[in-house]
């Protein structure tokens, strides 16, 4: 099963976040998990004051599973911006197993 | 209802047979009707709701959370709330206050959740103060004021609870148990805070006469 | 200068008088009309309430309307929450990334596309045929609302020409065809917006 990688994974999510945000035709980064998803979870971070990572991160046998939604907002077509970024976040990994999915979830022309 | 859409509808003579496109003709639907169908899955009811409930769940989010940015948060978190909890929604011609609801307490947790973020001071300079003048006497800057805005600075003095209670019950007619659900008090307390409230506002505004 | 506190030398409060307006409920109805003090006191309520209601006016006012800008960003905000519909995937250079569109972001900017276009307004939107298969023959319905006085067959053939160009760069789909139906005309009662005459078949 994955396992929420704790401490050293926020840093990580907030390090990839900066990533991800920092590609070319990016514009946005919305939080992996869609929001009508953690709506029940809504009230625990409501109370503990946590925010949802943006970039999710888990792993599973040592290789790690990395998932970011964006939106894209640029004349630089959307595919290729999704391959940027994914790109970007295996620069960032360097040799570390991962997957990477990345997922356009809007598009401005 | 405003009917302020632009443009009207109509069917091309002998265009194929097809629904209309766009929300307008929903317009004119009443709320109940739309509810159900929005209940059905049908989204282009749903928008409509949305319009046309949409600017009083924004001015409530507005006094709730002190900026039209928040209300805007607010009420785009209380219609997706609102959407996947429909087939909850037991009374169809209800679905207005419903909504209102939904927006009270997605506000209130809103300014929790921001409460965590920041220190209380910064929260309590945040939240109203439309005109900036928290901290001053309303008496004084209020007086060239039109009355409305005297009541809008006499609003942000009063403590949290009791302007929640005022903004519910003045601004969308929710009965005292509907408030109590909505902000998890009792109907009691609910009578005592909008009380209280009207209390101070009616001596600001006498004062202020 | 007088100052109302909660209790009244009636023996009535405040209180009572403010629930009294939301429930029409009081313990001694017959005391208010006789009473000037509770008369004064409610008086004093009703005239917050009316103040009460011009706020709530003019703050709705300020909000504007529901078919604004600010509620369509929420509207499609939700359309993508909501809605992403199916995952459309798109080329990798890594064997172990797994890279998507989604099938909302698409539609979504076809409705743009068409909304923005002049004379047009978008309707329904669909992508048919297997769209979460490479490669796999997509066909593109859009139907659309023409404003009264722009030439149908010209307009829809100009839209579906900007749509493959877009399709093309933006997805990776292998668009078959686009067909676009108008479904309605559309009149402008205002004079505001009346569309160039020189468009008028």
């Amino acid at each position: 099963m994955t396992e929420h990688v704790e401490a050293k994974s926020a840093t990580l999510a907030d390090e990839l976040l900066g990533v991800v945000q920092a590609v070319e035709g990016v514009s946005a980064v919305y939080p992996a998990q869609p929001l009508w998803q953690s709506v029940a979870g809504a009230a625990v971070a409501a109370v503990t004051g946590e925010q949802l990572p943006l970039i999710s991160l888990t792993e599973q046998d040592g290789t790690l599973a990395i998932k970011a939604r964006i939106g894209v907002g640029s004349p630089l077509p959307a595919p290729k911006v999704a391959r940027e970024a994914a790109a970007a976040i295996r620069r960032h990994l360097g040799n570390v197993p991962a997957v990477v999915e990345v997922l356009v979830a809007k598009i401005e022309a | 209802m405003p009917d302020s859409h632009p443009w009207k509808g109509r069917n091309v003579t002998g265009s194929p047979a097809v629904s209309p496109t766009a929300q307008q003709p929903l317009d004119l639907v009443p709320d109940a009707l739309l509810a159900g169908r929005a209940a059905d899955g049908d989204t282009a009811a749903f928008e409509a709701l949305a319009r046309r409930h949409g600017p009083l769940m924004r001015a409530t989010a507005r006094r709730l959370t002190g900026t039209l940015a928040d209300a805007d948060d607010v009420v785009q978190e209380s219609l997706m709330q609102a959407w996947k909890q429909l087939d909850q929604l037991r009374d169809p011609a209800a679905v207005k206050s419903w909504l209102l609801r939904i927006v009270g307490t997605r506000s209130i947790d809103h300014l929790r959740k921001r409460r965590n973020h920041l220190a209380l001071d910064d929260l309590e300079n945040h939240v109203d103060a439309p005109s900036g003048q928290r901290t001053q006497d309303p008496e004084s800057t209020a007086v060239n004021a039109s009355r409305v805005d005297a009541l809008k600075s006499a609003l942000t003095l009063l403590p949290e609870e009791q302007r929640r209670c005022w903004v519910l019950k003045e601004f969308n007619d929710l009965s005292y148990e509907e408030i109590a659900l909505t902000l998890n008090i009792s109907p009691a307390s609910v009578r005592g805070r909008l009380a209280r409230a009207r209390i101070a506002l009616a001596r600001t505004m006498e004062e202020w006469r | 200068m007088k100052t109302p506190g909660d209790a009244l030398e009636c023996g009535h409060s405040l209180a009572e008088l403010s629930a009294y307006l939301d429930t029409g409920e009081i313990a001694d109805p017959a005391h208010l009309d006789s009473c000037p003090e509770c008369q004064a006191g409610l008086a004093s309520l009703r005239r917050l309430s009316e103040l009460g209601n011009e706020l709530l006016t003019a703050d709705v006012a300020e909000a504007g309307s529901g078919g604004d800008d600010w509620m369509q960003t929420i509207l499609d905000n939700l359309r993508l929450e909501l809605r992403p519909g199916r995952s459309i995937p798109l080329r990798a250079e890594d064997p172990q990334d797994t890279l998507w569109e989604t099938e909302g972001s698409v539609s979504a900017l076809i409705r743009s596309v068409a909304d923005s276009f002049p004379g047009t307004a978008a309707g329904k939107c669909r992508l048919l045929g297997d769209i979460t298969e490479p490669g796999a023959g997509i066909t593109v319905d859009v139907e659309i609302a023409v404003v009264y006085g722009h030439a149908m067959e010209e307009r829809a053939a100009a839209l579906r020409n900007e749509l493959a160009k877009m399709l093309q760069v933006q997805t990776e789909l292998d668009i078959q065809a686009i067909n676009i139906t108008v479904t309605d005309v559309l009149e402008l009662p205002a004079p505001a917006m009346t569309p160039n005459t020189e468009d008028q078949p």
